[in-house]
């Protein structure tokens, strides 16, 4: 057992899987329907327990960041693999950005740092009916680039042809265990906020929290995922395994997908260390299903670098 | 990069020079005797590259590492850099006919102007002039399906007669005035002219992309050309970006976010191409 800031933090590890992402660039003529394309695209994608990929928000650029020079929103999509993630990526912009006033669409990993090229454009241009045009940049003197233009009632639509993924980690995480709601609550969002300054992750549950963690199966045969009974503090002494300790009355889980192993770590880390600040919070451990399912043991003493005191 | 200079020893020949040998692939892993001895063409007769340029300086062991610079006005030789893939080639004065035609990768830099042909039928690499071209810049020879397949050619100013014929893929950008033809028969690429364009723009234009933008002037539009709306396209923002970052063209950047003018054509032919012309004011 160790200690961050007088908090007890377990000897235990976050078990996170491998998963491919891709991160899509949304610019738009402000940031407000920047913002309003992502956060639809993002919508409905915590856990690929129910939902057909885990996506979020990664963060605003700024003019200088973006291709076009407009404001924009960097959103990274997760799935389990290169092929799963091709379906949500086409419904999802098709329906959700596609859709959304002044919006255009951007590769985010360059294809140097890619594992694959998804053709997503490609793909989305039939919407065009014909009419759409090819653009190409580059050709023979600068980095070869392909986009669509699709003709749109409000004017024209812009989506890059391939948009790069890579092989990323998903389902890295820990919990944070406090004497009641307010305090937790309040240690969980501070987490998010120094979790989002590391880049290249996203936190996929609702405001990047999950106050309902899951264990595998349950005692109904329909049922692959049921309420982490080991961590509810309302069963604590009527489930004969409660993991929760005496004086804590709530927990919430943060859940970190990202890039890759190095950045989940970083941002387990600072968003550890941003929880343990907040007065009330009593117990920092990690969701782990004992080695036997993931691929990425991430224990939290490493991601603290054995930071005590 | 290593540096080899080549000093005219003439001026003025009235029977042009062909010498295609000035370019990185020929000259790279030769010594400069060897250099000297290239040969070239002057009228029906077979002479060396020596008895027209004093050669001096390195010669690298590839094309990537070679740097040519013609140390004068040259307007008189033909074809330097012609087929060239990889190095560099400075012409610190004017330069004769097809300079850089169907070059596939590297980069020629014109301090003057080049004559007809230069460009014609490349592939790729970059071309930058900094005066005016000919006729037929980056077009495609006669009997020949496709001009330009990739690569870019600046003119700082002004481009003749039938600019881009036939043009297939890559990047024109005229900083003056565009003489008529410009843009006829392409099929794919895009044109930029920051000056005025002149008649027939775009003559016989299909589709695939091809796309000519007018940020000056334009002298007259073909009727084949149909009016479709007035907009601000984002994709415009991207290849405004690209000439102001990549090609050192700040003025671009004026344009993002203006509206243009867009015309489909040429009808004449069924073709789908684009012209889009910026919306004054």
């Amino acid at each position: 057992m160790m200690r961050v800031n007088g908090v007890e933090v377990e000897d235990t590890f976050a078990e996170a899987f491998r998963m491919w992402g891709c991160r899509v660039i949304i610019t738009a003529k402000n940031q407000k329907w920047a913002d309003t394309a992502a956060m639809e695209m993002t919508g409905f994608a915590t856990s690929v327990i129910m939902c057909d990929c885990e996506a979020g928000i990664e963060r605003q650029l700024s003019e200088d960041e973006t291709p076009d020079g407009r404001p924009g929103t960097a959103v990274i999509v997760f799935a389990h693999s290169k092929k799963t993630l091709i379906e949500p990526l086409v419904r999802r912009i098709g329906q959700c950005v596609l859709t959304c006033p002044t919006t255009a669409v951007y590769n985010g990993i360059p294809e140097e740092e890619a594992d694959a090229m998804l053709d997503i454009g490609r793909r989305l241009r039939f919407f065009g009916d014909g009419y759409q045009v090819k653009m190409r940049l580059g050709d023979g003197w600068l980095r070869r680039r392909r986009f669509w233009r699709i003709p749109v009632m409000e004017g024209e639509f812009l989506i890059e042809e391939m948009l790069g993924a890579k092989k990323g980690v998903g389902g890295g995480n820990f919990i944070i265990m406090g004497v009641d709601e307010d305090s937790t609550l309040e240690a969980a969002e501070r987490a998010v906020e120094a979790i989002h300054r590391v880049p290249g992750v996203i936190t996929p549950f609702p405001g990047g929290l999950c106050r309902s963690g899951s264990k595998v199966g349950s005692r109904y045969p329909f049922l692959r995922a049921s309420t982490n009974t080991p961590f509810c503090p309302a069963i604590r002494h009527t489930y004969p395994e409660s993991q929760v300790h005496e004086g804590v009355n709530s927990i919430i889980e943060v859940v970190i997908n990202g890039l890759d192993e190095a950045s989940v770590r970083r941002a387990m880390a600072e968003g550890i260390r941003a929880a343990v600040e907040v007065e009330g919070v009593k117990r920092i451990s990690a969701v782990n299903f004992g080695g036997k399912l993931g691929k990425y043991q991430i224990y939290l003493r490493d991601c603290l670098g054995g930071e005590v005191g | 990069m290593m540096e080899l200079r080549l000093k005219p020893k003439v001026s003025g020949l009235t029977i042009p020079l062909e010498a295609e040998v000035i370019s990185p692939d020929v000259i790279a892993g030769k010594t400069l005797r060897e250099v000297e001895e290239l040969r070239v063409y002057h009228g029906n007769r077979a002479e060396t590259l020596g008895e027209y340029f004093e050669v001096e300086g390195e010669v690298a062991p590839n094309p990537e590492e070679q740097l040519i610079v013609v140390d004068g006005d040259v307007p008189w030789v033909k074809y330097i850099g012609a087929g060239m893939t990889a190095g560099r080639v400075v012409v610190r004065g004017d330069a004769g006919m097809h300079l850089g035609s169907k070059m596939a990768g590297g980069e020629i830099v014109v301090e003057g102007s080049v004559g007809d042909w230069a460009g014609a039928e490349m592939a790729g690499g970059f071309i930058r002039i900094r005066g005016d071209a000919g006729d037929l810049l980056g077009a495609a020879y006669r009997g020949s399906p496709e001009g330009m397949r990739g690569g870019c050619i600046y003119v700082e100013g002004s481009a003749g007669y039938e600019t881009g014929t036939g043009m297939r893929r890559g990047l024109i950008v005229i900083g003056g005035d565009a003489a008529p033809f410009t843009g006829a028969h392409m099929n794919g690429g895009v044109i930029f002219i920051f000056g005025r364009a002149a008649k027939r723009l775009g003559a016989q234009m299909r589709g695939n992309g091809s796309l000519i933008i007018c940020l000056g002037e334009v002298e007259e539009l073909l009727p084949t050309f149909v009016y479709d709306t007035t907009y601000t396209p984002t994709f415009m923002r991207i290849y405004l970006k690209t000439l102001s970052e990549k090609l050192g063209i700040k003025r671009a950047e004026e344009y993002i976010g203006r509206a243009f003018r867009r015309y489909r054509g040429d009808r004449a032919v069924g073709g789908d191409g684009e012209i889009l012309i910026v919306e004054r004011g």
